[in-house]
């Protein structure tokens, strides 16, 4: 029984991602990249964060719904008439939210996207307004992994990377924000903090628009002069 | 409902003006906040009137402004991230806004181009010229440096003096 539910609703869930594609112009599909952009990984939030917003669903659930229904019980036994007329009024207000945001939540995680190629990390979330911000490993100051203990429980964490220039405080929860790029439900959140560290750590520069290495030439000039030196090499 | 699709990447380098749904897309966002939609409306018509944008080989020029006028110039080579924000309007228009972020203290981007019909070749144009976009790849070599240049004309030359050194002990063997 509950697995014909279950495709039910998952048909419901295609028919209602139809019309975000077709009405709302959502796309479906994860942020493309240039091309060449060499090894390319497209994540998504792990499936714990989908668990995780669903606890907070529920928790928030039991909570509201136990205040309205309740107080509409008590209603019905004070005054029934009235009760009665505001059956519907009570009941909508406490399952209609809830439909809402229960979808709300799966189609936040359907939204949520993040590439990580070898210069960038592009990340990609929203439906009403969609914001996609990409950040170079050049430009990357620090990376931070935040994890709470209900996170913990879930095996997720939030990866923060933060370029030069701050503005705003470390603590702000939207994805986009200047000069903060937040990767948020992350699985293997230690190894995706290697991955772009390694790859920050590729630069030789602190990433403040000092272009040139210290002794003045990029690595074009060293590749040419390394050919000329190979060059001689066998001509000595 | 209309959704302008573009259908050939257009070349950034030619957006000098933002796209002409901009003044519909202001015209719906000032209609919306209800009474005081007049007040709202006409600094955006002005805006929108007096906003041009230059991208050339060093970098984005955008000025607006009628009585009050501001010019922002940026360098590629500064720009620290890419933003590409698309508000449900915005998509139904087919435009986009992409801001632009440099290292300066500021919570808000330094740039907001509005009024872009083709978001993804902007992006990918400022991309390719933004920070950390060297061409690693040694099969374009930029010409724009004169040390660069040089030095690819030494290698060059040696290469040519090496030929001539083994075609001289070919033929003194």
């Amino acid at each position: 029984m509950s697995r014909t539910a279950g495709k039910a609703a998952a048909w419901v869930y295609r028919g209602l991602w139809g019309v975000l594609v077709e009405l709302l112009k959502v796309p479906d599909q994860p942020p493309n990249t240039p091309p060449g952009s060499g090894d390319v990984r497209s994540l998504k939030p792990s499936p714990g964060f989908l668990r995780y917003l669903k606890f907070w669903f529920w928790l928030w659930l039991v909570v509201f719904d136990l205040a309205i229904i309740g107080a509409w019980v008590a209603l019905l036994i004070w005054i029934p008439w009235l009760g009665l007329a505001l059956a519907p009024l009570a009941w909508g207000v406490a399952i209609i939210p809830d439909i809402i945001a229960y979808v709300a939540i799966h189609v936040r995680w359907d939204t949520t996207w993040y590439v990580i190629t070898d210069r960038a990390v592009r990340i990609r979330r929203g439906v009403w307004i969609i914001r996609e911000s990409t950040i170079t490993f050049e430009n990357i100051q620090n990376v931070e992994v935040r994890q709470g203990p209900l996170q913990r429980y879930f095996k997720i964490a939030d990866v923060h990377i933060q370029t030069a220039g701050g503005g705003t405080s470390p603590d702000a929860t939207a994805n986009t924000q200047a000069h903060h790029g937040l990767l948020q439900g992350i699985a293997d959140a230690h190894e995706l903090r290697e991955l772009i560290m390694s790859r920050a750590a590729l630069s030789k520069t602190a990433g403040l628009g000092d272009e040139a290495t210290p002794a003045g030439l990029s690595s074009a000039h060293r590749r040419v002069l390394e050919e000329i030196r190979d060059l001689l090499v066998p001509a000595a | 409902m209309m959704h302008r699709q573009a259908d050939t990447p257009r070349d950034p380098r030619s957006i000098d003006r933002p796209d002409p749904v901009l003044i519909r897309y202001y015209l719906i966002t000032s209609l919306l906040t209800g009474p005081v939609f007049p007040f709202v409306f006409l600094p955006l018509y002005i805006r929108y009137k007096t906003l041009r944008y230059r991208f050339d080989d060093e970098g984005v020029w955008m000025a607006w402004g009628l009585f009050f006028r501001r010019q922002i110039n940026l360098s590629y080579r500064r720009i620290q991230d890419i933003h590409v924000t698309q508000s449900l309007i915005q998509r139904w228009l087919g435009i986009a806004t992409v801001s632009i972020q440099t290292a300066a203290g500021s919570a808000a981007p330094e740039m907001s181009i509005e009024g872009i019909l083709d978001p993804e070749s902007l992006r990918d144009f400022l991309y390719a010229r933004m920070r950390g976009a060297r061409s690693e790849d040694g099969h374009t070599e930029p010409t724009s440096d004169p040390i660069l240049q040089l030095l690819i004309e030494i290698r060059d030359g040696i290469a040519v003096l090496n030929e001539r050194v083994r075609a001289l002990e070919e033929a003194g063997r």
